[in-house]
């Protein structure tokens, strides 16, 4: 009975914890750090989002969208709607999307009163 | 001294309907509350935590195509692409795997006659009927939610879900038909720890049942559930099923 069933077993289940998406489109070995102004503070789900324009080292301004968790995981963690407004010059650690276009994941965010920001429990800054 | 034994009688019977009430909504432990999912880790009471799902046992003719799709899941990951699935479109997720996406809170509202539950992520909700008989499976318009009636055996709320429909992933994508019938047991192991043992069976696809556990603290008192409309989803699938972010273009 058992040998019958030895070929079928899959997996050791566990608790499934879903998300909406991996994180693997983003290389998450590689940090990118901008400072810019943000041009857009997205309040929203499934994700909050900072838009950002920020000089790379020739002085190019170049802009970004940077992904965080939802509004629910944030405020669990010291978001608020209102922590960011448009014009407010912020400094993002990000993880880049791997295909090279000008998006990524926030890793740690310094606001303008110099406070630090992670993005949600357990990525912490 | 008859009319004083008489108006006392009285007093007794016209209090017994509320004390039996009384007695009877209290006679069960009430969930009513939110409850964030609980992880155990260190320095945590082991018996307060999840217990280990058990093993996942597709039929042969149902496990070889998954575990061929789990793998090319696999090779995607490593390639860094994510392969669509529902939820990167903002598809609910149904039950059971609604009681269990990432940390996301529900709320349990119990009454006498009904509990329902609310998840934070994406707003859902279902609702356990404690009043009345299940339908047939057929009888039952396939959905993300089917249809749950529950009991109480002794201070655990017993749930019974029929009605899922096929293309709702119950857990991890496992393939189930129309006859999956999922049974829920709901038990405070602590005051303010709620476990949740859910049992997946399907008698077309699974050999086995499977069984997993999930658990529950209650939140602080004062916490306020967050709305969750899916109304900015920059994620998006390309033309060779890869998931990807839309970036602003400036």
């Amino acid at each position: 009975m058992l040998s019958k069933f030895r070929g079928l077993i899959l997996v050791a289940a566990a608790v499934p914890l879903l998300a909406h998406h991996s994180f693997t489109m983003f290389d998450m070995s590689k940090q990118v750090t901008l400072t810019g102004n943000v041009t857009d503070f997205q309040w929203t789900n499934p994700h909050v989002y900072i838009e950002i324009d920020a000089k790379d080292d020739k002085g190019t301004v170049n802009h970004w969208s940077i992904e965080l968790g939802s509004p629910s995981i944030l405020m669990q963690s010291g978001w608020k709607f209102s922590t960011l407004k448009k014009g407010d010059k912020v400094t993002l650690i990000i993880n880049p999307l791997k295909n090279g276009q000008s998006g990524g994941f926030l890793a740690k965010a310094t606001l303008p009163d110099g406070r630090t920001l992670g993005n949600g429990p357990g990525r912490e800054p | 001294m008859a009319s004083k034994t008489q108006r006392f009688l009285a007093i007794v019977l016209l209090a017994t309907p509320a004390i039996a009430f009384a007695q009877s909504s209290t006679d069960h432990p009430d969930f009513t509350g939110v409850w964030g999912i609980y992880r155990g880790g260190r320095g945590a009471d082991p018996k307060l935590a999840a217990p280990p799902a058990s093993p996942l046992v597709l039929k042969p003719e149902y496990a070889k195509p998954y575990e061929a799709r789990r793998a090319v899941e696999a090779e995607a990951a490593k390639r860094g692409e994510q392969l669509a699935n529902a939820s990167v479109e903002c598809k609910p997720y149904g039950v059971p795997a609604m009681m269990s996406v990432a940390i996301y809170p529900v709320e349990f509202v119990q009454t006498p006659k009904q509990v329902t539950i609310i998840a934070e992520a994406f707003s859902e909700v279902r609702r356990i009927y404690l009043d009345r008989p299940q339908m047939k499976i057929e009888d039952v318009a396939p959905g993300y939610y089917g249809r749950s009636v529950g009991h109480w055996d002794g201070d655990t709320l017993v749930s019974d879900t029929v009605g899922i429909k096929t293309s709702v992933s119950v857990y991890r994508g496992i393939p189930h038909s129309d006859q999956i019938h999922i049974t829920e047991r709901f038990r405070l192991v602590a005051p303010d720890i709620l476990h949740d043992q859910i049992t997946i069976e399907d008698p077309v696809t699974m050999e086995k049942p499977l069984t997993y556990t999930v658990a529950y603290r209650r939140m602080q008192k004062d916490y306020e559930m967050v709305e969750f409309v899916c109304d900015n989803n920059r994620e998006y699938v390309d033309e060779k099923g890869i998931v990807r972010m839309k970036v602003e273009n400036k």
